[in-house]
């Protein structure tokens, strides 16, 4: 099967600061050569802790900020603003998303029906039928039209803005719709309701998903196939069942390992990491995990690890692994013992 | 054994100009001695309100608050300034969830925390420096004695959060609030500092009293747990017995509805209809009625008071308290 939604190399750095000559002193590696592909109707899930690059992946995707470098491509189309390539807007209508801050992200200006309308309206949609559509998307995300259509965002809940937002995503029609935290900023009784919302629309109008948080047991209950960032890097990828259950990369062990038990009475020995994750301005060299990795060698500080097969399609960047190159290399090295970083 | 602190019957109004907002309502809690307390609930329900009040940190002018809170036999509610500022960060310290915005910017860290100890210890500033040090040190950050001059903003999420503790911890209460304190932090960061509040806690033999909104954490760090809903406690007891088999239809609804490992992903989760209620008036009859499945219309008369002091119990009239 081919994917839906292919992404190749793609890479985000940002300049700080500037010297005497207007050149960067300092640049934030944000989003280091990602690649992933996702098939129709499947939700991938990204996950990783703040400064991974998630979001800002996400935001390159629908062009909120122009990639580096890589190529972006639905159904074996190229999209960018480079010549050749489809023009972005036509992007946008095939790919939504809905951001965190649900307040944030609407126009406090608008009420909800004209937010909703508005985006069929640029693409061409008459104001009729683009009302029309607004109403019967409220009705469909559980808002009575009746009552919502002429309010504001500020005299809604969080938990009817986030659905306001979903409506208005659906609006111009997307295959693709990208959840970067949409469900995060929710209490959990709420947070229940739109996860259950957001399973039935992608049922109703076959939507592929791509679900961005930090949550891992959301995570876990939403996707089909997990991506797992640190540093701007993908370190782990696979279907989720797999990855959560025999996690390669030592990193995703210990991050699948540090989310406290929810049931009680289970106690459990926690993998503990040492300090935070480092700061992206300056990522070590070779495996960018190596400072915090409890099985990290000198080869691990010297060389990036390469992407290797775990089983089947889910893979992993780690010399651990058999199937890297450097694998024998590692395996007659020393471990090294590390001090706590700064 | 006395407990080290007794609520009775707490309630927090606030005055605004479009009316009051009845914050929390009739919330009565004991702590012992090295115990730990998670009060659990969602935003708004009134837990960080409760906690606030132990330390009487709200606005004079603006709160109304009725009640007692007991500080080792003492009533905070009634004490002179001179007193109330004796007793917070030496009997009763806070640690809250954003460190950037609890920490002064223009000053050291390590100052930061030498003026707490000058302050309640009455020692010299060199002494008092050398205590901060010891401290860092307690807290696990690396480099201790060069992190005792960097400023609050040189520090990680992290580690502004460990020395967000290692302050409140400088005196050696007796009693430690925590306001979410690794809600904001990611979660390889958060195991990391729950486990060492946990640490910290067995060795100073001091008691806690955690909010959090957490199922996980609660669990991980707390002996009892009290659930609030809509300003009340609705249900108080052991975490384990709470948790594993709840009482309360929203403790049961708010368990069920949070996403948990080895759930069933093809079918719906279940989740509580509709939203908590807004605080404007005094809610006197089960404020979860509205949303619940087993409500009746004696849900909707004002609820009879129910015995605090057993272990455990239940404001729910439905609950089946027989199994525990």
């Amino acid at each position: 099967m081919s994917a839906l939604l292919r992404v190749q190399d793609l890479k985000k750095h940002f300049p700080i600061g500037k010297d005497l000559f207007g050149r960067p002193t300092q640049v934030v590696h944000a989003v280091e050569s990602v690649s992933f592909e996702v098939e129709k109707g499947r939700t991938l899930g990204i996950v990783g802790e703040s400064g991974c690059g998630k979001s800002t992946t996400a935001r390159l995707l629908m062009h909120l900020i122009e990639p580096d470098e890589g190529r972006i491509s639905i159904r074996g189309k190229e999209f960018g603003n480079i010549g050749g390539r489809h023009p972005v807007a036509q992007l946008r209508r095939q790919m939504q998303m809905v951001f965190q801050d649900s307040y944030a992200s609407l126009n406090p200006r608008l009420t909800i029906e004209d937010s909703i309308a508005f985006g069929p309206q640029i693409h061409g949609v008459s104001e009729t039928l683009a009302r029309q559509q607004a109403r019967d998307l409220l009705d469909r995300v559980g808002l009575n039209p009746s009552v919502f259509i002429r309010r504001y965002p500020h005299e809604l809940s969080g938990g009817q803005r986030q659905r306001v937002n979903i409506a208005r995503a659906l609006a111009i029609k997307p295959e693709i719709v990208i959840l970067d935290e949409a469900v995060s900023a929710l209490d959990k009784s709420v947070q229940a309701q739109v996860l259950n919302l957001l399973s039935d629309l992608k049922k109703e109008f076959e939507l592929t998903y791509l679900f961005i948080s930090h949550d891992l047991n959301v995570v876990q209950y939403i996707s089909d196939d997990v991506m797992v960032m640190y540093l701007g890097q993908v370190v782990e990828s696979g279907p989720v069942a797999q990855l959560y259950e025999n996690p390669a990369h030592p990193y995703t062990r210990a991050l699948l390992n540090s989310v406290p038990a929810q049931t009680p009475g289970q106690s459990k020995n926690y993998i503990v990491l040492e300090g935070d994750p480092p700061n992206p301005i300056a990522p070590p060299k070779g495996c960018r995990f190596h400072p915090r990795c409890q099985f990290a060698k000198a080869i691990c500080a010297e060389k990036e690890p390469d992407t290797v097969k775990v089983s089947g399609s889910h893979k992993a960047a780690c010399f651990k692994l058999p199937g890297s190159a450097d694998h024998q290399t590692y395996i007659r090295l020393q471990e090294v013992s590390h001090e706590p970083r700064c | 054994m006395n407990p080290v602190v007794e609520v009775k019957n707490l309630n927090v109004t606030f005055k605004g100009e479009e009316g009051s907002i009845f914050a929390v309502n009739d919330v009565s809690f004991d702590l012992a001695a090295g115990e730990t307390l998670a009060l659990l609930g969602e935003s708004g329900c009134g837990k960080s309100v409760t906690l606030k009040s132990l330390m009487r940190l709200h606005p004079m002018h603006k709160t109304q608050i009725e009640g007692q809170v007991l500080v080792e036999g003492q009533d905070v509610l009634k004490m002179k300034s001179k007193a109330l500022s004796e007793m917070r960060g030496k009997t009763v310290s806070m640690v809250f969830q954003e460190p950037m915005l609890a920490f002064d910017p223009v000053f050291t860290v390590g100052d930061q925390i030498a003026e707490s100890v000058m302050r309640h210890e009455r020692i010299s500033y060199k002494d008092a420096r050398q205590r901060a040090l010891e401290m860092l040190d307690r807290v696990r950050i690396p480099s201790a004695a060069k992190r005792l001059d960097a400023y609050p903003h040189e520090m990680s999420g992290g580690m502004r959060q460990r020395a967000m503790i290692a302050l409140a911890l400088a005196c050696k209460p007796r009693v430690l609030l925590a306001d979410e304190p690794t809600t904001a932090l990611d979660a390889t960061v958060q195991i990391q500092v729950l486990l060492l509040l946990k640490e910290l806690q067995r060795e100073l033999g001091m008691s806690m009293i955690f909010v959090t909104h957490d199922v996980g954490v609660a669990i991980e760090v707390a002996d009892r747990t009290a659930v609030m809903y809509a300003g009340r406690i609705i249900e108080q007891g052991p975490v384990q017995a709470v948790l594993s088999k709840p009482w309360h239809p929203y403790t049961q609804g708010l368990l069920g509805a949070t996403v948990h490992p080895g759930m069933d992903r093809n079918q719906a989760l279940p989740a509580i209809p509709g939203a908590p209620p807004q605080l404007i008036r005094r809610i006197d009859e089960c404020a979860f009625a509205p949303r619940c499945a087993q409500a009746s219309s004696r849900c909707l008369s004002p609820l009879p008071s129910v015995n605090t002091l057993t272990p455990r119990w239940t404001r729910c009239i439905h609950a089946d308290v027989s199994q525990a």
